[in-house]
């Protein structure tokens, strides 16, 4: 027996008023050819209770990091979100409204997010900042087509664009869907044996229309190169910077170093991974761009009284609007998501998000103390600085270590040979506000167990 | 008036955090990255930062707060347990790189939605990655425009909308390189098979549509538009906003189409959170499979040795198809999204039929009663039809072109009018080939006695004299707010006094 319909009884009563007899009249314009004949093959309603009783089989059979000691990174990470914003959240009139087409009834949304506007350009150093991407990933391309968009005019390698050659594959492959509808060339950036980049390959990129990069790098190295990109690159090239936010409380924001689009994965500031979605994305870009950037913007404007109000504004660039001459295709985007990240930050304030941002990188800089004392271990970019994670070189493959470590209860770190397939023997450890001191200490016991496993073999 | 920046207490300390795990002082930064200016956030302390936002959601109407006839947006009641289900660490706290052996509960979910909305679109293979209706639009062109490189069929380079379509679709489009075909509707705003055919050769890749169509009715004439579209080789592609109206029904399979998105958040309740998250799944026929970004999940029969992590006699697992474009979100899509609509799926199971029965009795119920309402009311004269029609499906559109003839009464001062009475106003001047159109969806989660108040309170709205109307709203928390103002001094940010 289904539920959730209020009129199941009245159906007749209901189609007398219309001078019908039967549900059937109501798709009488519905030709048989294309009817649907039998019912569909699907389980029979469940009542609440059951459903719920089976997502906590099916969703508790998972492994929840929590349950475990974890390591996996990688562009997502585990943080503490506190429990106000949850409570929040989901209160009805955030989570039930639809996008803010009648500002007047919808107020409370519209400030909420040009407050986050406001929170995510301090953040980042740029003036403005839009409501949220669907992703880091998609940030990313989007901000590459904006790029174009912006440049390609006086542009000496027009429609050409370049990102990291260390850029996760699953991003860049994102990137290169987005890119290749405008017939957009990626081409790419080296890196030294150090894990930083190769300022002369950027040079190559001068006359382009924009540069990708990331800070910390995908491998979590802080590089001290990246503040001298905008010198290279002159002002007719984008410097487009992904940052992961919580970093930027110790880190320089990219905006003071001449980023001119800031994007990165929001998740880290308000929401739990969630197996990678919904999670949100930061878009945030300098005034040249903004006629051409994608995605929902809220002004601050007034009412018929002169009272202050907020609207959603510059929507000629958008899809409803302008149609297949839109910026972007974006209509729906994460707000709800957003909302809990502008939560988080005005809960942290800035020495909360300082606060935070050390508790991160000391877990890191632990960790790399620690790992450093086991026989066997090397770690190709250890002259660098990082922050939340960094790559062992382990003297046998990746994969064998995750597959020892998780037998033994651990979610050990990221088997790169995914991202890089001849570096086999290459993981990436993740360390956040979520590692305490004895979480490393039992990674590092076990990874010494499991070298030693490894010579008493040879 | 209280804004968020205006505090600045609590000594940055809205929660506290417990001690790092090494001093501060024990970091060391490359040269010339440290941060020299913290951002100007404000400082609240938690007693601040919950009444600041419970404040901000009074400002905000939701569907809990009242009737929210948006249409095309499909608001129907969210039921809070799918909120309960969204928080159990087995989502929220999982990471998509975790081993399959990890995540067997996630897989199995996933899988039953991919075979859910296989059978009830009529597709073949369906993936939940894109993260929203137009990513999907997006998606699904683009392993169109694949299978056709592949076949080198280069030279399709166009795709046909009608003008009635979704803003999202042409954008969708052209963001994949293809030229745009806008083909008028006819006045009835249903398909003109004309135009089809006038436009319908080998160039055309394909042809995006949805069916019911932006006016609520049903396309009688889809199976031959898609046949024109299929006999120059094209591909139909079907826009899943109107799904809510065809559960059980019939299918976009039947109705000939190649490929279809669907909107998780608006068929199948995940909360619209004031503009997302959303979730767009696609699906598509066989021919379309290998071109699905991956990756997707498949099962076999559990061996032996993974009966303990088996959540059922089946191994899930994962899988790249083989000629796929790629990716299209860098994780697995809005995971969390889907598990809500698996957990809102499951109430109907094979009863779904039922619901879209109800989601096109209310819309059909509701219109009858806002005609019968304003005859009572005298003011019948003021609206018409959007479209002539004996039913139509999940919603259905009004023309107030009479009112702004008569009394100068546009569609947007109805709306302002119907804010003032507690309701969400319907959908405004979409879609465009109705003159000041109001675009009604009700949802079947709205009972008789509100569709009938609802209606009763149309009407008045009508009988209220135009200089009053134009004035409206008044008792919302603004009035009217000046968007050409917000536009032409931009203000996107706040602004602080050290600026």
């Amino acid at each position: 027996m289904v539920d959730q319909l209020p009129n199941l009884g009245r159906e007749a009563e209901m189609l007398a008023a219309m001078g019908m007899t039967s549900i059937e009249d109501l798709f009488a314009d519905i030709p048989s050819e294309v009817r649907m004949k039998g019912d569909l093959p699907l389980p029979p309603p469940q009542s609440e209770e059951e459903i719920l009783a089976d997502a906590r089989r099916l969703l508790g059979s998972n492994v929840a990091l929590g349950e475990r000691v974890s390591f996996l990174g990688a562009g997502l990470y585990r943080n503490y979100v506190p429990a106000s914003v949850f409570q929040l959240v989901t209160r009805g009139e955030f989570l039930t409204a639809y996008t803010p087409y009648q500002p007047e009834v919808s107020q409370g949304m519209l400030q909420a997010m040009w407050e986050f506007q406001t929170l995510i350009s301090e953040l980042v150093g740029l003036p403005i900042a839009n409501l949220s991407l669907y992703d880091g990933s998609t940030a990313a391309a989007e901000a590459l087509t904006c790029s174009v968009r912006v440049h390609t005019r006086k542009a000496t390698q027009k429609d050409t664009v370049y990102v990291s050659e260390l850029t996760p594959p699953d991003r860049l492959s994102v990137m290169q869907n987005y890119c290749q509808g405008a017939e957009i060339s990626i081409k790419f950036l080296r890196h030294h044996a150090d894990g930083t980049l190769d300022l002369e390959s950027v040079a190559e990129a001068v006359g382009s229309c924009g540069v990708y990069v990331e800070q910390p790098n995908p491998l979590g190295l802080l590089d001290g190169g990246i503040p001298q990109l905008k010198e290279i690159l002159g002002e007719h090239t984008a410097l487009i910077v992904a940052a992961q936010p919580v970093s930027l409380g110790l880190v320089e924001a990219p905006g003071h170093y001449g980023a001119d689009i800031v994007v990165g994965e929001g998740q880290p500031l308000g929401s739990p991974i969630t197996g990678g979605g919904p999670i949100y994305g930061i878009f945030a870009c300098s005034k040249p761009y903004l006629r051409l950037m994608p995605g929902r913007i809220v002004g601050r404007s007034i009412d018929v009284d002169g009272k202050v109000a907020y609207c959603l504004t510059l929507s000629t660039r958008e899809q409803h609007i302008r149609r297949h001459r839109a910026t972007s295709n974006i209509c729906t985007n994460e707000t709800l998501i957003a909302l809990m990240g502008a939560m988080h930050m005005a809960l942290l304030g800035p020495e909360g998000l300082h606060a935070l941002a050390v508790r991160n990188m000391t877990a890191c800089i632990m960790a790399k103390r620690k790992l450093a004392t086991v026989d066997g271990l090397s770690f190709p970019h250890s002259e660098g600085q990082h922050f939340n994670e960094f790559v062992v070189e382990l003297p046998g493959s990746s994969k064998d270590c995750l597959a020892y470590l998780d037998s033994v209860g651990i979610v050990g770190g990221f088997d790169l040979s995914a991202w890089y397939p001849e570096r086999t023997n290459w993981m990436l450890v993740t360390f956040t506000d979520q590692t305490p001191e004895h979480h490393i200490d039992i990674l590092v016991g076990r990874i010494r167990e499991w070298v030693s496993t490894l010579e008493v073999v040879a | 008036m209280s804004n968020l920046f205006e505090h600045n207490g609590a000594e940055g300390r809205g929660y506290s955090q417990p001690a790092p795990v090494l001093p501060a002082t024990e970091i060391t930064l490359p040269a010339g990255l440290g941060r020299k200016n913290l951002p100007r956030w404000p400082r609240l302390s938690e007693p601040e930062m919950v009444r600041h936002y419970t404040w901000l959601s009074k400002r905000n109407f939701g569907i809990d707060t009242g009737f929210y006839p948006l249409g095309s947006c499909t608001m129907k009641h969210n039921p809070r347990v799918n909120e309960v289900i969204a928080q159990i660490p087995g989502i929220a706290d999982i990471h998509p790189h975790q081993p399959e052996h990890h995540l067997q509960g996630l897989l199995s979910i996933f899988y039953e939605m991919q075979y859910m909305l296989e059978v009830c679109s009529g597709m073949d293979q369906v993936t939940l990655q894109p993260v929203a209706g137009a990513q999907g639009e997006f998606t699904a062109v683009r392993c169109v425009q694949e299978y056709f490189r592949l076949r080198g069929e280069d030279q399709r380079t166009k795709v046909i909308v009608p003008d009635s379509a979704h803003g999202t679709n042409p954008a969708s489009a052209a963001m994949c390189g293809f030229e745009i075909v806008e083909i008028p509707s006819r006045v009835d705003g249903r398909i003109d098979l004309d135009a089809l055919r006038a436009v319908a050769d080998e160039t055309i890749a394909v042809m995006m549509i949805t069916n019911p169509n932006t006016l609520g009715l049903f396309e009688e004439d889809i199976l031959e538009a898609s046949s024109i579209i299929h006999g120059v080789g094209g591909q139909m592609y079907y826009d899943g906003a109107n799904f809510n109206a065809i559960l059980g029904i019939t299918s976009p399979g039947l109705m000939g189409f190649d490929a279809v998105h669907f909107n998780l958040h608006k068929t199948f309740s995940q909360p619209h959170g004031g503009g997302g998250p959303g979730s767009g799944p696609i699906g598509v026929k066989a021919h379309l499979a290998e071109f699905l970004p991956g990756p997707l999940v498949g099962r076999r029969p559990a061996e032996e040795h993974e009966h303990d992590g088996a959540v059922d006699e089946n191994w899930y697992h994962w899988y790249e198809p083989q000629h796929s474009i790629g990716k299209v979100q860098q994780w697995h899509g809005n995971a969390g999204a889907v598990i809500r609509c698996w957990a809102y799926y499951r109430r109907y199971g094979n009863g779904l039929r039922t619901m879209s029965e109800h989601a096109v009795l209310n819309a059909n119920y509701l219109r009858h009663a806002i005609h019968k309402a304003t005859k009572e009311a005298g003011v019948d004269a003021l609206v018409v039809d959007g479209a002539d029609a004996e039913v139509a499906k999940h919603e259905f559109t009004l023309s107030l072109a009479p009112a702004k003839e008569a009394l100068g009464i546009s569609a947007m001062d109805v709306a302002k009018g119907l804010l003032d009475m507690g309701y969400m106003a319907p959908t405004v001047y979409f879609p465009l080939v109705v003159p000041e159109c109001m675009m009604v969806e009700p949802t079947e989660t709205e009972s008789k006695d509100t569709l009938d108040t609802f209606a009763t309170r149309f009407a008045e709205v009508l009988t209220i004299d135009p200089e009053t109307l134009h004035a409206a709203p008044i008792t919302t928390p603004v009035r009217r707010v000046d968007e050409v103002y917000a536009a032409r001094n931009l203000c996107l940010r706040h602004p602080y006094d050290d600026d």
